[in-house]
């Protein structure tokens, strides 16, 4: 049988995710500035265009419908990172248990709303704030990243990156609301062990108060009232959740042809981004740090994700099935594994791709273009929601999984919370997330 | 007679030790003093794996550590400056930015004594515990050290155990522990441990009249005890009152079994009085 797409035209993608999770580590002054990162990309990206406008057939229409998704994926990214940007949580609390859990169960709701970046950076701080006089705290953070960073994103397209790609390439908005029975077992399993967990670190502070003060009230005197700064942002990413869901349900008998479609995406969500860049008070993006590096890092990083991806997807579904992975609980392990220590968004349409190929070689004719397909097909559809819950869960395994887990842990540390190395880490995961996982696969895969 | 003393400075109760007895060395031996801050700049700044749009929150939280490092740093050469002047004790201090161990192993070498606290973390910014700073300086350093765990007296006091196992190290740490002038007017007594009572009779008395050429008039005791040589050590500078105790640091001569590594660190980490060691 021959393919289209020849294996070398996969090389560039897998070296070039192995270059984002690498050259930090050892050359991180280099990848510290975008310019060499957009070289990185430039780079691994020369060979697939030249496959893709010297070889392959329609190549240049594939390029032009990934470069669609791309822009629409970064409108979203940034449109998100503004507004979540623009919101600010203040006020005393203390950091007690109950306290504690309130927090991650609000943002295990909050994540699939806003996105898990926007919900982690916009309750870490606060979080950590009110921690601050505890001796203890790296179980907070951890679970913090575990919870809100990760699992909370489950729910809807906008939640995490890789389902937000799904969305983009034809996933109703809706079809994740399926997964809530898996997000709702992993986000209350871990509230509920992280509940056990600080309730017995707090008892044990307050047996043996010698590091901090523990858990306190501050003097009413002192107390700062809780409030929502930027509560207009709310109204904006309302916008972002209109825009996203009618363009997914209606954009097609509305607007018909693609193209304009995603324009019309892209502009309402900048839009809403726009908004909210003009009706936020500066002292409120000043007390969040808010700056453009990290989109525009998000940016220069997925113009080589996207353009090295267009081979290997493709490569993928055509041969899907001959590659061993068919039942929908290898989809879901195999995805989260590489979701791990892989960013897990190409991660999500990798694996999403060769479900297409698992599917096509039960008689489907389906494309890896239109993911829509796969989420209704009778067999198809389990293995897109195990892609899915693999690589939205197991991208908390490690630090570089999902992209907020870095930036909780840059954060706490900080604010001087001694945070598990990269290793350290891994070893709370694996204790207390695969055996969860293992229980998630057992149930649903 | 030690003339300058260098006294690396963090925020530990060691630390806090341990500028407290290198002040009272130092004016005792009239010497001058200097403290030495490190800013771990290349460990905070250190490559980790990144996120996708990471990189930014990473440099910023290593802008926002470095700046915390500095500000101790002034912090602590400040205080000791303080002590210093109210001592009147003349001092200067440095602060370097560079790894901790190879910072002070190159500093140490422009002194004749350096004083550290046991518990010393010199990597405060990035790990909770930092034995790896104190044990490169152990087996590097080519000049005395002088380790001050947090349990230390006010003063040295008037009594000095030297544990002796005839190494060229042993040798050394009494040669310049002799010339230091730290053990005017004090009580100094040498313990070896072996199996052989002779040997170790032979041994001590050599340890002896090597203090005794140096005008340091000492005591000789061999250990035979059923404790590990550890214990057996503590227990006779418990009896005798040491302050102090001085030995060679993880010698590789024929008599290692009594000092080998795992015997000096044992000392290391279990030691309630100031450890004088030379490699």
């Amino acid at each position: 049988m021959t393919y289209a797409t020849p294996a070398w035209a996969v090389a560039p993608f897998v070296c070039y995710l192995l270059l984002i999770a690498t050259l930090p580590l050892f050359i991180g002054a280099f990848w510290e500035h975008n310019l060499n990162k957009l070289i990185v990309a430039a780079l691994v990206s020369v060979p697939v265009l030249v496959y893709l406008f010297g070889i392959r057939t329609g190549g240049g229409q594939m390029l032009l419908r990934t470069a669609c998704d791309y822009v629409s994926f970064i409108a979203l990214l940034a449109a998100l990172f503004t507004i979540s940007g623009g919101i600010c949580l203040r006020g005393s609390l203390a950091g007690t248990p109950g306290v504690n859990g309130v927090f991650l169960a609000v943002g295990a709701v909050l994540g699939s709303l806003i996105g898990t970046t926007g919900a982690s950076v916009l309750l870490i701080r606060p979080l950590l704030r009110a921690n601050e006089r505890r001796a203890y705290t790296t179980h907070i953070v951890v679970f913090f990243i575990f919870i809100v960073s990760n699992g909370a994103g489950l729910l809807t397209p906008l939640g995490d990156p890789p389902l937000f790609l799904g969305f983009l390439r034809g996933v109703p908005f809706t079809w994740t609301f399926r997964l809530a029975a898996p997000w709702a077992l992993v986000n209350g399993v871990l509230l509920a062990l992280f509940t056990i967990i600080d309730r017995v670190i707090a008892a044990r502070e307050k047996r043996n108060p010698r590091k901090a003060a523990g858990i306190s009230h501050l003097p009413a005197s002192l107390q700062e009232p809780l409030r929502l700064d930027g509560a207009i942002n709310l109204f904006w990413l309302l916008g972002i959740v209109v825009v996203v869901f009618v363009m997914g349900t209606y954009g097609t008998p509305l607007f018909g042809d693609s193209y304009i479609r995603s324009l019309i995406q892209v502009l309402g969500m900048l839009g809403c981004g726009a908004l909210s860049l003009v009706s936020t008070k500066r002292e409120i993006r000043e007390a969040n740090r808010f700056n453009w590096a990290p989109i525009i890092e998000v940016a220069v990083v997925f113009i080589g994700v996207f353009v090295t991806m267009i081979p290997a997807l493709s490569f993928l579904g055509e041969r899907g099935a001959s590659l061993g992975i068919t039942k929908p609980w290898q989809f879901f392990w195999a995805s989260g594994a590489l979701s791990s220590v892989l960013d897990n968004a190409p991660t999500y349409l990798t694996f999403a791709s060769l479900a297409v190929g698992v599917t096509n070689s039960t008689g489907a004719s389906l494309s890896v273009e239109n993911l829509g397909a796969l989420a209704f097909h009778p067999s198809g559809q389990h293995l897109l929601e195990a892609v899915s819950c693999g690589a939205v869960f197991m991208g908390a395994i490690t630090y570089i999984g999902n992209g907020p887990n870095f930036i909780v842990k840059a954060i706490a540390e900080q604010h001087h919370v001694r945070m598990p190395s990269f290793f350290g880490y891994t070893l709370w995961s694996i204790a207390i997330l695969v055996p969860l996982f293992g229980l998630v696969s057992h149930i649903f895969f | 007679m030690i003339k300058d003393i260098l006294v690396c400075l963090e925020g530990s109760a060691s630390t806090e030790a341990a500028t407290r007895i290198a002040i009272g060395i130092a004016r005792a031996c009239s010497a001058q003093m200097a403290g030495l801050a490190i800013i771990d700049e290349p460990d905070i700044r250190a490559g980790t794996p990144t996120s996708i749009g990471g990189a930014s929150y990473k440099h910023e939280r290593d802008e926002a550590l470095v700046a915390d490092a500095k500000k101790l740093a002034d912090d602590w050469v400040a205080l000791f400056e303080r002590r210093c002047r109210s001592a009147g004790v003349p001092a200067r201090s440095l602060e370097i930015v560079g790894r901790p161990a190879e910072s002070i192993l190159t500093e140490m070498e422009a002194h004749h004594l350096t004083v550290i606290g046991r518990d010393a973390n010199f990597r405060f910014e990035t790990e909770e515990h930092d034995n790896r700073t104190v044990n490169a300086i152990l087996h590097k350093a080519r000049r005395p050290v002088l380790l001050v765990p947090e349990t230390t007296e006010l003063e040295l006091g008037d009594t000095v155990l030297v544990a002796y196992d005839g190494s060229n190290a042993a040798k050394r740490a009494i040669t310049s522990f002799a010339a230091s002038g730290i053990a005017q007017g004090r009580a100094v007594h040498v313990a070896t441990v072996d199996d052989d009572g002779v040997v170790a009779r032979e041994m001590s008395e050599r340890a002896v009249a090597m203090l005794r050429s140096a005008n340091v008039p000492a005591t000789a005791h061999n250990i035979v005890s059923e404790l590990s040589n550890i214990d057996a050590l503590f227990k006779l500078a418990r009896g005798l009152g040491a302050g102090l105790m001085v030995m060679g640091a993880f010698t590789r001569g024929r008599l290692r079994v009594l000092f080998s590594g795992s015997v000096t660190r044992g000392l290391v980490e279990q030691t309630e009085i100031p450890l004088y060691l030379q490699h």
